[in-house]
Protein backbone atom coordinates (compact mmCIF):
# COMPACT_ATOMS: atom_id res chain seq x y z
CA UNK A 1 0.00 0.00 0.00
CA UNK A 2 1.70 3.38 -1.04
CA UNK A 3 0.44 6.47 1.03
CA UNK A 4 -1.86 7.54 -1.51
CA UNK A 5 -4.19 4.93 -0.99
CA UNK A 6 -4.39 5.03 2.19
CA UNK A 7 -8.08 5.27 2.97
CA UNK A 8 -9.10 9.06 4.25
CA UNK A 9 -9.10 8.03 8.02
CA UNK A 10 -5.15 8.54 8.05
CA UNK A 11 -5.37 12.26 8.09
CA UNK A 12 -8.05 12.92 9.70
CA UNK A 13 -8.24 10.80 13.37
CA UNK A 14 -6.37 8.06 12.06
CA UNK A 15 -6.63 5.81 15.08
CA UNK A 16 -8.04 2.51 13.59
CA UNK A 17 -6.41 -0.10 15.03
CA UNK A 18 -3.22 -0.96 12.93
CA UNK A 19 -3.72 1.94 10.49
CA UNK A 20 -0.69 4.21 9.76
CA UNK A 21 -0.59 7.49 11.33
CA UNK A 22 -0.78 11.16 10.01
CA UNK A 23 0.85 11.71 6.78
CA UNK A 24 2.78 14.40 6.04
CA UNK A 25 5.16 13.08 3.86
CA UNK A 26 4.77 11.20 0.09
CA UNK A 27 7.69 8.51 1.65
CA UNK A 28 7.79 7.70 4.66
CA UNK A 29 10.90 7.74 6.54
CA UNK A 30 10.38 4.41 7.94
CA UNK A 31 8.25 1.97 7.13
CA UNK A 32 7.86 -1.71 8.93
CA UNK A 33 5.44 -3.94 6.96
CA UNK A 34 3.47 -6.92 8.46
CA UNK A 35 6.77 -7.04 10.96
CA UNK A 36 6.43 -10.86 12.69
CA UNK A 37 8.95 -11.73 15.27
CA UNK A 38 9.34 -15.15 17.11
CA UNK A 39 11.42 -15.66 20.43
CA UNK A 40 12.01 -19.86 20.41
CA UNK A 41 9.10 -20.39 18.56
CA UNK A 42 6.60 -17.73 19.97
CA UNK A 43 5.85 -14.82 18.04
CA UNK A 44 5.62 -11.91 20.49
CA UNK A 45 4.92 -9.35 17.20
CA UNK A 46 1.87 -10.11 14.74
CA UNK A 47 2.10 -8.78 11.28
CA UNK A 48 2.80 -4.91 12.74
CA UNK A 49 2.69 -2.53 10.33
CA UNK A 50 3.50 1.18 11.18
CA UNK A 51 4.81 4.22 8.70
CA UNK A 52 6.66 7.36 10.58
CA UNK A 53 7.23 10.64 9.27
CA UNK A 54 10.06 12.75 9.01
CA UNK A 55 10.47 14.65 11.90
CA UNK A 56 7.58 12.71 13.88
CA UNK A 57 8.04 11.57 17.55
CA UNK A 58 6.03 7.88 18.18
CA UNK A 59 5.56 7.02 21.67
CA UNK A 60 5.45 3.07 21.77
CA UNK A 61 3.25 2.06 24.89
CA UNK A 62 1.52 -0.37 26.23
CA UNK A 63 1.75 -3.55 29.02
CA UNK A 64 5.01 -5.05 29.17
CA UNK A 65 5.16 -8.30 26.89
CA UNK A 66 3.32 -6.16 24.32
CA UNK A 67 6.03 -6.66 21.81
CA UNK A 68 7.28 -2.81 21.92
CA UNK A 69 10.73 -3.46 22.36
CA UNK A 70 11.23 -5.94 20.09
CA UNK A 71 9.24 -4.39 17.57
CA UNK A 72 11.95 -1.43 18.10
CA UNK A 73 14.34 -3.42 17.83
CA UNK A 74 13.84 -4.87 14.77
CA UNK A 75 13.68 -1.52 13.32
CA UNK A 76 18.02 -1.69 13.44
CA UNK A 77 17.96 -5.13 13.21
CA UNK A 78 19.20 -5.87 16.76
CA UNK A 79 15.96 -8.76 16.37
CA UNK A 80 15.63 -9.90 12.91
CA UNK A 81 12.30 -10.32 12.00
CA UNK A 82 10.66 -13.36 11.29
CA UNK A 83 8.20 -12.03 8.60
CA UNK A 84 7.71 -8.38 7.23
CA UNK A 85 9.82 -5.77 5.51
CA UNK A 86 11.35 -2.51 6.78
CA UNK A 87 12.02 0.12 4.58
CA UNK A 88 13.89 3.28 5.44
CA UNK A 89 13.33 6.30 2.78
CA UNK A 90 11.59 3.80 1.23
CA UNK A 91 14.36 1.58 0.44
CA UNK A 92 13.84 -2.21 1.80
CA UNK A 93 16.82 -2.70 4.45
CA UNK A 94 17.70 -6.27 5.83
CA UNK A 95 17.04 -8.36 3.17
CA UNK A 96 18.75 -8.78 -0.35
CA UNK A 97 17.33 -9.96 -2.87
CA UNK A 98 19.39 -12.80 -4.50
CA UNK A 99 18.60 -15.13 -7.14
CA UNK A 100 14.67 -14.09 -7.34
CA UNK A 101 14.66 -14.59 -2.96
CA UNK A 102 15.15 -12.30 -0.11
CA UNK A 103 18.12 -13.44 2.02
CA UNK A 104 19.57 -11.88 5.12
CA UNK A 105 21.56 -8.68 4.30
CA UNK A 106 25.46 -9.11 5.21
CA UNK A 107 27.40 -7.53 7.94
CA UNK A 108 28.18 -4.61 5.95
CA UNK A 109 24.94 -3.74 4.41
CA UNK A 110 23.68 -4.00 8.13
CA UNK A 111 26.19 -1.53 9.29
CA UNK A 112 24.89 0.64 6.40
CA UNK A 113 21.71 0.73 7.61
CA UNK A 114 22.71 0.99 11.42
CA UNK A 115 24.45 3.90 10.61
CA UNK A 116 21.51 6.03 10.36
CA UNK A 117 19.42 4.51 13.09
CA UNK A 118 20.37 5.93 16.34
CA UNK A 119 19.61 4.15 19.11
CA UNK A 120 19.38 4.42 23.00
CA UNK A 121 19.26 1.63 25.16
CA UNK A 122 17.46 1.43 28.79
CA UNK A 123 20.86 0.25 30.30
CA UNK A 124 22.55 2.50 28.76
CA UNK A 125 25.39 0.13 27.30
CA UNK A 126 28.46 2.92 27.61
CA UNK A 127 32.04 1.22 26.66
CA UNK A 128 32.36 1.45 30.50
CA UNK A 129 36.44 1.29 29.97
CA UNK A 130 36.31 4.69 27.45
CA UNK A 131 35.24 8.42 28.99
CA UNK A 132 32.69 10.16 27.97
CA UNK A 133 34.82 11.55 24.92
CA UNK A 134 35.68 8.34 23.88
CA UNK A 135 32.56 6.23 24.01
CA UNK A 136 31.00 9.09 21.84
CA UNK A 137 33.84 9.48 19.48
CA UNK A 138 34.57 5.55 18.93
CA UNK A 139 32.23 4.70 16.39
CA UNK A 140 32.63 8.21 14.39
CA UNK A 141 35.96 7.40 13.89
CA UNK A 142 35.70 2.92 13.19
CA UNK A 143 32.08 3.28 11.91
CA UNK A 144 32.17 6.51 9.91
CA UNK A 145 35.68 7.05 8.95
CA UNK A 146 36.07 10.63 10.63
CA UNK A 147 39.69 11.60 11.58
CA UNK A 148 40.32 11.64 15.43
CA UNK A 149 40.13 15.51 15.51
CA UNK A 150 37.01 16.11 13.95
CA UNK A 151 35.56 13.27 15.93
CA UNK A 152 37.09 14.77 19.05
CA UNK A 153 35.39 17.96 18.50
CA UNK A 154 32.10 16.88 17.30
CA UNK A 155 32.03 14.83 20.57
CA UNK A 156 32.92 17.36 22.31
CA UNK A 157 29.99 19.29 20.63
CA UNK A 158 27.29 16.79 21.15
CA UNK A 159 28.61 16.60 25.14
CA UNK A 160 28.04 20.09 25.16
CA UNK A 161 24.66 19.89 23.59
CA UNK A 162 23.45 17.34 26.32
CA UNK A 163 25.26 19.92 28.48
CA UNK A 164 28.19 17.14 29.92
CA UNK A 165 30.65 19.38 28.45
CA UNK A 166 32.38 19.08 32.02
CA UNK A 167 31.94 15.34 32.21
CA UNK A 168 34.06 15.04 28.65
CA UNK A 169 36.61 12.73 30.13
CA UNK A 170 35.02 11.52 33.23
CA UNK A 171 34.42 7.19 32.85
CA UNK A 172 30.65 6.50 32.81
CA UNK A 173 31.03 4.32 36.09
CA UNK A 174 32.06 8.56 37.70
CA UNK A 175 28.79 9.47 35.75
CA UNK A 176 25.09 9.40 37.76
CA UNK A 177 22.25 7.16 35.77
CA UNK A 178 21.24 10.25 34.02
CA UNK A 179 24.23 11.70 32.78
CA UNK A 180 25.55 8.16 32.00
CA UNK A 181 22.26 8.23 29.52
CA UNK A 182 22.39 11.43 28.20
CA UNK A 183 26.56 10.25 26.99
CA UNK A 184 24.48 7.80 25.27
CA UNK A 185 22.29 9.95 23.22
CA UNK A 186 25.37 11.91 22.36
CA UNK A 187 26.98 8.73 20.95
CA UNK A 188 24.22 8.35 18.85
CA UNK A 189 23.27 11.77 17.57
CA UNK A 190 27.16 12.01 16.54
CA UNK A 191 26.43 10.04 14.07
CA UNK A 192 24.31 12.07 12.42
CA UNK A 193 21.07 9.32 12.06
CA UNK A 194 18.04 10.13 10.48
CA UNK A 195 16.01 8.19 13.05
CA UNK A 196 16.94 7.80 17.00
CA UNK A 197 15.24 4.81 18.83
CA UNK A 198 14.72 4.77 22.65
CA UNK A 199 14.01 1.87 24.39
CA UNK A 200 12.81 2.39 27.29
CA UNK A 201 15.48 5.28 28.30
CA UNK A 202 14.40 6.13 31.94
CA UNK A 203 13.19 3.15 33.37
CA UNK A 204 16.65 2.09 34.98
CA UNK A 205 16.73 5.94 36.19
CA UNK A 206 15.68 7.49 39.77
CA UNK A 207 12.39 9.83 38.64
CA UNK A 208 14.68 13.00 39.38
CA UNK A 209 17.40 11.50 37.02
CA UNK A 210 14.94 10.59 34.32
CA UNK A 211 13.80 14.31 34.35
CA UNK A 212 16.95 15.24 32.83
CA UNK A 213 16.82 12.47 29.84
CA UNK A 214 13.44 13.38 28.76
CA UNK A 215 14.63 17.19 28.99
CA UNK A 216 17.27 15.77 26.57
CA UNK A 217 14.30 13.82 24.54
CA UNK A 218 12.21 17.02 24.04
CA UNK A 219 14.42 19.04 22.93
CA UNK A 220 16.12 16.65 20.61
CA UNK A 221 11.97 16.70 19.34
CA UNK A 222 11.47 20.37 19.22
CA UNK A 223 14.63 20.43 16.79
CA UNK A 224 12.97 17.86 14.47
CA UNK A 225 14.53 15.01 14.68
CA UNK A 226 12.36 11.50 13.98
CA UNK A 227 12.33 9.45 16.95
CA UNK A 228 10.61 6.62 18.10
CA UNK A 229 10.53 6.22 22.02
CA UNK A 230 9.09 2.66 23.92
CA UNK A 231 8.35 4.68 27.00
CA UNK A 232 6.28 4.17 30.13
CA UNK A 233 6.25 8.08 30.95
CA UNK A 234 2.70 9.14 29.99
CA UNK A 235 3.38 12.61 30.50
CA UNK A 236 6.47 12.59 28.26
CA UNK A 237 4.17 10.57 25.81
CA UNK A 238 1.50 12.88 25.66
CA UNK A 239 3.21 16.13 26.00
CA UNK A 240 6.23 15.42 23.55
CA UNK A 241 5.34 12.87 20.83
CA UNK A 242 2.99 13.54 18.13
CA UNK A 243 1.79 10.41 17.91
CA UNK A 244 0.79 7.58 21.00
CA UNK A 245 0.94 3.66 18.82
CA UNK A 246 -0.41 1.71 21.56
CA UNK A 247 0.39 -2.26 21.67
CA UNK A 248 -0.52 -5.13 23.18
CA UNK A 249 -0.19 -8.70 22.65
CA UNK A 250 2.14 -8.53 20.23
CA UNK A 251 -0.60 -6.15 17.69
CA UNK A 252 -0.69 -2.42 17.43
CA UNK A 253 -4.40 -2.09 19.16
CA UNK A 254 -4.87 2.28 19.18
CA UNK A 255 -2.74 4.59 17.49
CA UNK A 256 -3.69 8.47 17.06
CA UNK A 257 -2.59 11.84 17.91
CA UNK A 258 -1.09 11.49 21.16
CA UNK A 259 -3.75 13.88 23.06
CA UNK A 260 -6.36 11.98 21.85
CA UNK A 261 -4.85 8.26 22.62
CA UNK A 262 -4.74 9.58 26.18
CA UNK A 263 -7.59 11.25 26.88
CA UNK A 264 -10.34 9.35 24.86
CA UNK A 265 -8.90 6.46 24.28
CA UNK A 266 -11.33 3.95 21.85
CA UNK A 267 -10.99 0.70 22.33
CA UNK A 268 -11.24 -1.24 25.70
CA UNK A 269 -7.76 -2.69 26.23
CA UNK A 270 -5.90 0.93 25.40
CA UNK A 271 -8.67 2.71 28.13
CA UNK A 272 -7.62 -0.20 31.07
CA UNK A 273 -4.24 0.10 30.10
CA UNK A 274 -4.45 3.71 30.85
CA UNK A 275 -6.44 3.60 33.65
CA UNK A 276 -4.25 1.35 35.63
CA UNK A 277 -0.67 3.44 34.52
CA UNK A 278 -2.15 6.78 34.98
CA UNK A 279 -4.35 8.39 37.87
CA UNK A 280 -6.51 10.02 35.46
CA UNK B 1 72.38 -27.77 51.41
CA UNK B 2 74.69 -25.46 49.22
CA UNK B 3 75.67 -27.97 47.04
CA UNK B 4 72.61 -29.03 46.27
CA UNK B 5 70.75 -25.40 45.60
CA UNK B 6 73.85 -24.52 43.25
CA UNK B 7 73.49 -27.82 41.14
CA UNK B 8 69.57 -27.29 41.40
CA UNK B 9 69.57 -23.76 40.51
CA UNK B 10 71.61 -24.62 37.61
CA UNK B 11 67.76 -25.67 36.39
CA UNK B 12 66.40 -22.09 37.06
CA UNK B 13 66.97 -21.08 33.59
CA UNK B 14 65.55 -23.89 31.50
CA UNK B 15 62.46 -24.20 33.91
CA UNK B 16 61.62 -20.69 33.95
CA UNK B 17 62.42 -20.16 29.76
CA UNK B 18 60.07 -23.17 29.14
CA UNK B 19 57.31 -21.99 31.33
CA UNK B 20 57.57 -18.51 29.79
CA UNK B 21 57.92 -19.65 26.07
CA UNK B 22 54.95 -22.17 26.26
CA UNK B 23 52.97 -19.63 28.00
CA UNK B 24 53.47 -17.02 25.39
CA UNK B 25 53.26 -19.87 22.71
CA UNK B 26 49.64 -20.69 24.54
CA UNK B 27 48.61 -17.15 24.90
CA UNK B 28 49.02 -16.64 21.00
CA UNK B 29 47.72 -19.68 19.67
CA UNK B 30 44.87 -19.64 22.21
CA UNK B 31 43.48 -16.53 20.79
CA UNK B 32 42.24 -18.03 17.52
CA UNK B 33 41.17 -21.40 18.84
CA UNK B 34 39.02 -18.80 21.41
CA UNK B 35 37.51 -16.81 17.77
CA UNK B 36 36.74 -20.20 16.34
CA UNK B 37 35.02 -21.64 19.26
CA UNK B 38 32.61 -18.90 19.27
CA UNK B 39 32.33 -18.64 15.62
CA UNK B 40 28.54 -19.30 14.35
CA UNK B 41 29.64 -21.35 11.74
CA UNK B 42 30.44 -24.83 12.59
CA UNK B 43 33.24 -26.03 10.13
CA UNK B 44 35.30 -23.33 12.35
CA UNK B 45 33.74 -24.26 15.70
CA UNK B 46 33.93 -28.24 15.74
CA UNK B 47 37.53 -28.44 14.94
CA UNK B 48 38.59 -26.16 17.41
CA UNK B 49 36.16 -28.09 20.30
CA UNK B 50 37.91 -30.99 19.31
CA UNK B 51 41.56 -29.67 18.81
CA UNK B 52 40.80 -28.46 22.98
CA UNK B 53 39.44 -31.27 23.95
CA UNK B 54 41.75 -33.53 22.88
CA UNK B 55 45.03 -31.74 24.50
CA UNK B 56 42.88 -31.29 27.71
CA UNK B 57 42.30 -35.30 28.06
CA UNK B 58 45.75 -36.33 27.16
CA UNK B 59 48.11 -36.24 30.40
CA UNK B 60 51.02 -33.75 29.43
CA UNK B 61 53.55 -36.37 29.94
CA UNK B 62 51.99 -38.61 27.32
CA UNK B 63 51.37 -35.86 25.21
CA UNK B 64 55.11 -34.41 25.63
CA UNK B 65 56.05 -37.94 24.26
CA UNK B 66 54.08 -38.00 21.84
CA UNK B 67 55.51 -34.28 20.39
CA UNK B 68 59.34 -35.32 21.07
CA UNK B 69 59.06 -38.72 20.28
CA UNK B 70 56.49 -38.70 17.63
CA UNK B 71 56.26 -35.73 15.73
CA UNK B 72 59.69 -35.00 17.21
CA UNK B 73 61.85 -37.97 15.47
CA UNK B 74 59.85 -39.33 12.76
CA UNK B 75 59.02 -35.34 11.51
CA UNK B 76 61.79 -33.12 11.89
CA UNK B 77 64.01 -33.20 14.33
CA UNK B 78 63.00 -31.16 18.16
CA UNK B 79 65.48 -29.97 20.95
CA UNK B 80 64.21 -31.27 24.32
CA UNK B 81 63.33 -27.69 25.01
CA UNK B 82 61.27 -27.54 21.60
CA UNK B 83 59.78 -30.60 22.12
CA UNK B 84 58.82 -29.32 25.69
CA UNK B 85 57.71 -26.03 24.91
CA UNK B 86 55.57 -27.11 21.89
CA UNK B 87 53.96 -29.92 23.92
CA UNK B 88 53.09 -27.90 27.22
CA UNK B 89 52.72 -24.71 24.83
CA UNK B 90 49.82 -26.50 23.17
CA UNK B 91 48.43 -27.63 26.02
CA UNK B 92 48.18 -24.04 27.33
CA UNK B 93 46.79 -22.95 24.25
CA UNK B 94 43.51 -25.30 24.77
CA UNK B 95 43.09 -24.13 28.51
CA UNK B 96 43.91 -20.57 27.66
CA UNK B 97 41.94 -20.15 24.60
CA UNK B 98 39.30 -21.50 27.17
CA UNK B 99 39.47 -18.82 29.93
CA UNK B 100 39.77 -16.61 26.65
CA UNK B 101 36.06 -17.91 25.72
CA UNK B 102 34.81 -17.35 29.07
CA UNK B 103 36.07 -13.87 29.34
CA UNK B 104 34.63 -12.66 26.05
CA UNK B 105 31.41 -13.86 27.15
CA UNK B 106 31.42 -12.36 30.80
CA UNK B 107 31.25 -9.43 28.29
CA UNK B 108 27.68 -7.64 29.12
CA UNK B 109 25.35 -8.79 25.91
CA UNK B 110 24.44 -4.94 25.91
CA UNK B 111 28.24 -4.07 24.80
CA UNK B 112 27.47 -6.06 21.50
CA UNK B 113 24.25 -4.64 20.80
CA UNK B 114 25.48 -1.06 21.41
CA UNK B 115 28.37 -1.58 19.01
CA UNK B 116 26.10 -3.28 16.24
CA UNK B 117 23.79 -0.42 17.37
CA UNK B 118 26.42 2.04 16.26
CA UNK B 119 27.43 0.35 12.68
CA UNK B 120 31.15 -0.69 14.73
CA UNK B 121 33.14 -3.05 12.57
CA UNK B 122 33.50 -6.63 14.08
CA UNK B 123 37.80 -5.82 14.10
CA UNK B 124 36.81 -2.21 15.89
CA UNK B 125 34.33 -3.99 18.11
CA UNK B 126 36.71 -6.52 19.13
CA UNK B 127 39.74 -4.09 19.73
CA UNK B 128 37.92 -1.46 21.01
CA UNK B 129 35.20 -3.00 23.42
CA UNK B 130 35.29 -6.61 24.17
CA UNK B 131 38.95 -7.87 24.42
CA UNK B 132 39.72 -4.49 26.93
CA UNK B 133 36.74 -5.58 29.11
CA UNK B 134 37.73 -9.42 28.76
CA UNK B 135 40.98 -9.15 29.55
CA UNK B 136 39.91 -7.87 33.28
CA UNK B 137 38.34 -11.23 33.25
CA UNK B 138 41.10 -13.19 31.92
CA UNK B 139 44.56 -12.18 33.95
CA UNK B 140 43.48 -13.91 37.38
CA UNK B 141 42.38 -17.26 35.76
CA UNK B 142 45.41 -16.97 33.03
CA UNK B 143 47.85 -15.81 35.58
CA UNK B 144 46.74 -19.28 38.01
CA UNK B 145 46.98 -21.11 34.60
CA UNK B 146 50.64 -19.86 34.13
CA UNK B 147 51.75 -20.45 38.07
CA UNK B 148 50.05 -24.30 37.10
CA UNK B 149 52.54 -24.20 34.02
CA UNK B 150 55.68 -23.44 35.94
CA UNK B 151 54.75 -26.69 38.01
CA UNK B 152 53.74 -28.82 34.97
CA UNK B 153 57.37 -27.79 33.29
CA UNK B 154 58.51 -30.58 36.04
CA UNK B 155 57.04 -32.82 33.19
CA UNK B 156 59.83 -31.72 30.84
CA UNK B 157 62.03 -33.90 32.93
CA UNK B 158 61.40 -36.40 31.43
CA UNK B 159 62.17 -36.15 27.71
CA UNK B 160 65.21 -34.57 29.36
CA UNK B 161 65.01 -30.97 29.38
CA UNK B 162 67.36 -29.80 31.43
CA UNK B 163 65.36 -28.07 33.99
CA UNK B 164 65.09 -27.97 37.89
CA UNK B 165 63.14 -31.38 38.45
CA UNK B 166 65.95 -33.15 35.89
CA UNK B 167 68.58 -31.78 37.90
CA UNK B 168 67.12 -32.68 40.72
CA UNK B 169 66.59 -36.49 39.66
CA UNK B 170 70.20 -36.84 38.18
CA UNK B 171 71.54 -35.69 41.32
CA UNK B 172 69.07 -38.29 43.57
CA UNK B 173 70.40 -41.24 41.27
CA UNK B 174 73.99 -40.68 42.00
CA UNK B 175 73.88 -39.29 45.46
CA UNK B 176 71.33 -41.12 47.12
CA UNK B 177 69.73 -38.21 49.25
CA UNK B 178 66.07 -37.44 47.72
CA UNK B 179 64.45 -36.11 50.54
CA UNK B 180 66.70 -32.93 50.91
CA UNK B 181 67.34 -32.63 47.02
CA UNK B 182 63.69 -32.29 46.16
CA UNK B 183 62.63 -30.74 48.87
CA UNK B 184 64.98 -27.88 47.59
CA UNK B 185 64.02 -28.66 44.67
CA UNK B 186 60.33 -27.71 46.03
CA UNK B 187 61.51 -24.48 47.72
CA UNK B 188 62.82 -23.59 44.31
CA UNK B 189 59.60 -23.70 42.20
CA UNK B 190 57.95 -22.02 45.08
CA UNK B 191 60.33 -19.29 44.73
CA UNK B 192 59.25 -18.68 41.23
CA UNK B 193 55.76 -19.32 41.34
CA UNK B 194 55.50 -15.74 44.04
CA UNK B 195 56.85 -13.24 41.41
CA UNK B 196 54.36 -14.52 38.85
CA UNK B 197 51.20 -14.41 41.24
CA UNK B 198 52.81 -10.79 42.13
CA UNK B 199 52.67 -9.68 39.15
CA UNK B 200 49.37 -10.81 38.39
CA UNK B 201 48.27 -9.53 41.06
CA UNK B 202 49.65 -6.31 40.18
CA UNK B 203 47.90 -6.29 36.47
CA UNK B 204 44.43 -7.22 37.61
CA UNK B 205 45.01 -3.67 39.81
CA UNK B 206 45.88 -1.37 37.09
CA UNK B 207 43.41 -3.14 34.76
CA UNK B 208 40.64 -2.97 37.14
CA UNK B 209 41.92 0.84 37.97
CA UNK B 210 41.29 1.32 33.51
CA UNK B 211 38.03 -0.22 33.63
CA UNK B 212 35.80 1.08 36.57
CA UNK B 213 37.02 4.21 37.40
Amino acid sequence: MTAGERPADASGTGRRAGEAGPDRSPVPLLRLENISISYRGHEVVHEVSLDVSPGEVVALIGPSGAGKSSLLRCVNFLEVPAAGTVYLEGRPVGFVQRRGRSVPANATALAEHRREVGMVFQNFNLFPHLTAVENVMLAQIHSLGRSKADARERALKELAHVGLASHADAKPAKCSGGQQQRIAIARALAMDPKLMLFDEPTSALDPELGIEVLTTMRRLADEGMTMIVVTHEMHFAEEVADRIVFMADGRIVEQGPARQVMREPVHERTKRFLAAVTDR
Amino acid sequence: MARILSILAAGIGQTVAITAAAFVLGAVAGFPLALMRRSPYRVLRMPAAAVIEILRSIPPIVWLFIVYYGIGSDVVKLSTFQGAVIGLGLIAAAYLAEIYRAGIDAVARGQWEAAKALALPRRATYQRVILPQALTVVTPPAATYAIGLLKDSAIASVIGATDITFRAVQETQANLHGLSVFAVAGLLYIALSVPIAAVARYTDRILAQKVAK
